[in-house]
């Protein structure tokens, strides 16, 4: 049987709904599965894709770009 | 008789139902402290919900709900740790207040321990109990009604019922059923297990009144023969809202706790501390002592030869959650009523963000509730019958305790008494 939802973490649940990617980047078509997992600060989202194949994560940036310099 | 929409409201206690909310603004004791000292982790359920409640090396107390926010394994079966308790799938580590300090598989740069705190509560021991707050914050301060704190001899018999815990607090309101359940019924029980039960129990009801007041309903009651100068009506004893009365009278003090662990189940507690008012000596207890409490024989049956255990099998076969859209109150129920409107009322209170009833955020030392001590008109007598005919006959401490009684009562008689009313 599957547990009650964790009340805990309902705004993370919800997010998830919201951001998760509709659809295939390669495609269009709805990822068979999406994997959200958190690395630091950034949200990435691990998609693939039955109907072409497309494998890869997704994240959101926001409006800011980041780079980075080589040491100097 | 209340409709179904207002029975299932009274009894819920899952957290984001009206009455749910309001129990989340008390304590409750959720362990024994010696089971903390004897394994520093226990899986504890309360108001329908699991949590990890830990003992620090240091002897402070944690308490998280049980399952890890990273993928929820059981942080009941956790490492206790001196910087807090750490899960034993992954490692993750959280402190007494809930924050994730170590996620050991991720590097520096990829941890997220801020976004996946653990909502602890707050746990504190007191009298032998630990006891636990998992509401919103701040937490008020744990009560320390007289009974955990003052000095005596103590005991604690205990069982968890079938059923819901209001049923229980609404006997805490309905003085007439003493006559009859433990009264005629003790005596029917008796003559056939060839026993006399006592016979202060049988006293006739004249009246009875009950005083809300700032920690719940103050109950009271005139027996035959007894007029409104006597303690019981002078100055009777509480329900202590919502969870807990108030007994005790001949040296004996007692909390009767009814914990609601879920919808259907409560954990009854007989908070019992021996301490006569006059030749008391001292009796040091390393450890606050537990028993279980018979609830049913090897044949189902309930076990009704003794005090509370007549009160158990009336209120569980009252059913699981009692049928209140087909009862039939009286006027000697007026008690009942009383208790559902301070329910009802609470509900609201807590809607508008205000504290309910009998939650307190002062610092104090001591809170001295109301308590009869001339029970039933029945002098020392009552300690003697509250020994054989209650809970207390199944505690191991029973030989200990009559001996204080008893010795209490000869130091009196020869006059070398030292101890004072309290
Ligand atoms: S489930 Fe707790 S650390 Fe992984
Ligand atoms: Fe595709």
């Amino acid at each position: 049987m599957q547990a009650p939802p964790d009340r805990r973490f309902a705004a993370d649940a919800e997010a998830h709904r919201r951001d998760a990617p509709r659809h295939c980047p390669g495609c269009g078509a709805p990822p068979a599965i999406v994997t959200e997992f958190w690395e630091g600060t950034a949200r990435r989202f691990y998609c693939s894709c039955s109907g072409c194949g497309w494998t890869g994560e997704i994240t959101p940036t926001g409006d800011v770009a980041v780079g980075h310099e080589p040491e100097h | 008789m209340l409709t179904a929409e207002q029975n299932d409201e009274l009894t819920q206690v899952d957290a984001g139902t009206p009455m749910g909310e309001v129990l989340r603004r008390y304590w409750y004791p959720v362990a024994f402290t010696r089971e903390l000292a004897e394994f520093p982790v226990k899986r504890v359920e309360l108001l329908g919900e699991f949590f990890a409640l830990w003992r620090s090396p240091s002897g402070r107390y944690g308490i998280v709900p049980e399952a890890c926010p990273h993928r929820k394994a059981s942080l009941a079966y956790g490492v206790v740790e001196s910087d807090g308790l750490r899960c034993p799938y992954h490692g993750w580590v959280f402190d007494e207040a809930g924050a994730c300090v170590e996620q050991p598989a991720e590097r520096d740069d990829t941890r997220f321990g801020a976004r996946v705190s653990a909502q602890a509560g707050v746990a504190e021991e007191m009298g032998g109990l630990v006891w636990a707050y998992v509401g919103p914050g701040p937490a008020p301060r744990l009560p320390r009604f007289d009974t955990y704190v003052m000095e005596g001899f103590r005991d604690i018999g205990w069982a968890d019922l079938p059923c819901n815990y209001v049923q229980i607090m609404e006997n805490a309101v309905d003085p007439h059923h003493v006559e009859w359940l433990h009264g005629r019924y003790f005596q029917f029980i008796g003559r056939h297990e060839g026993f006399t039960s006592p016979a202060s129990f049988a006293k006739k009801h004249q009246k009875v009144g009950f005083t809300p007041f700032e920690w719940g309903i103050i109950k009271r009651r005139v027996l035959e023969g007894a007029s409104e100068d006597n303690d019981d009506w002078k100055v009777g004893h509480p329900l202590v809202f919502p969870y807990n009365m108030r007994v005790g009278g001949g040296g004996v003090h007692q909390m009767q706790i009814r914990v609601p662990i879920n919808r259907t189940t409560t954990r009854f507690m007989l908070y019992t501390v021996h301490r006569p008012d006059e030749g008391y000596e001292h009796v040091e207890q390393p450890v606050v002592p537990d028993y279980n409490i018979p609830v049913v024989d090897e044949k189902g049956r309930h076990v009704v030869n003794y005090v509370e255990g007549q009160d158990i099998m009336a209120w569980v076969t009252q059913g699981a959650i009692t049928d209140r859209t087909t009862e039939h109150l009286g006027r000697s129920d007026i008690g009942v009523a009383m208790l559902r409107k301070m329910f009802r009322e609470q509900m609201d209170r807590v809607a508008r963000g205000e504290d309910p009833l009998g939650t307190i955020r002062e610092e104090h030392e001591r809170i001295d509730l109301p308590c009869e001590k001339d029970k039933f008109h029945a002098g020392a007598q009552f300690a003697l019958d509250f020994c054989d005919m209650g809970s207390t006959r199944f505690s191991p401490m029973l030989d200990a305790i009559k001996k204080i009684h008893v010795s209490a009562a000869e130091r009196v008689a020869s006059g070398s008494a030292s101890g004072s009313g309290s």
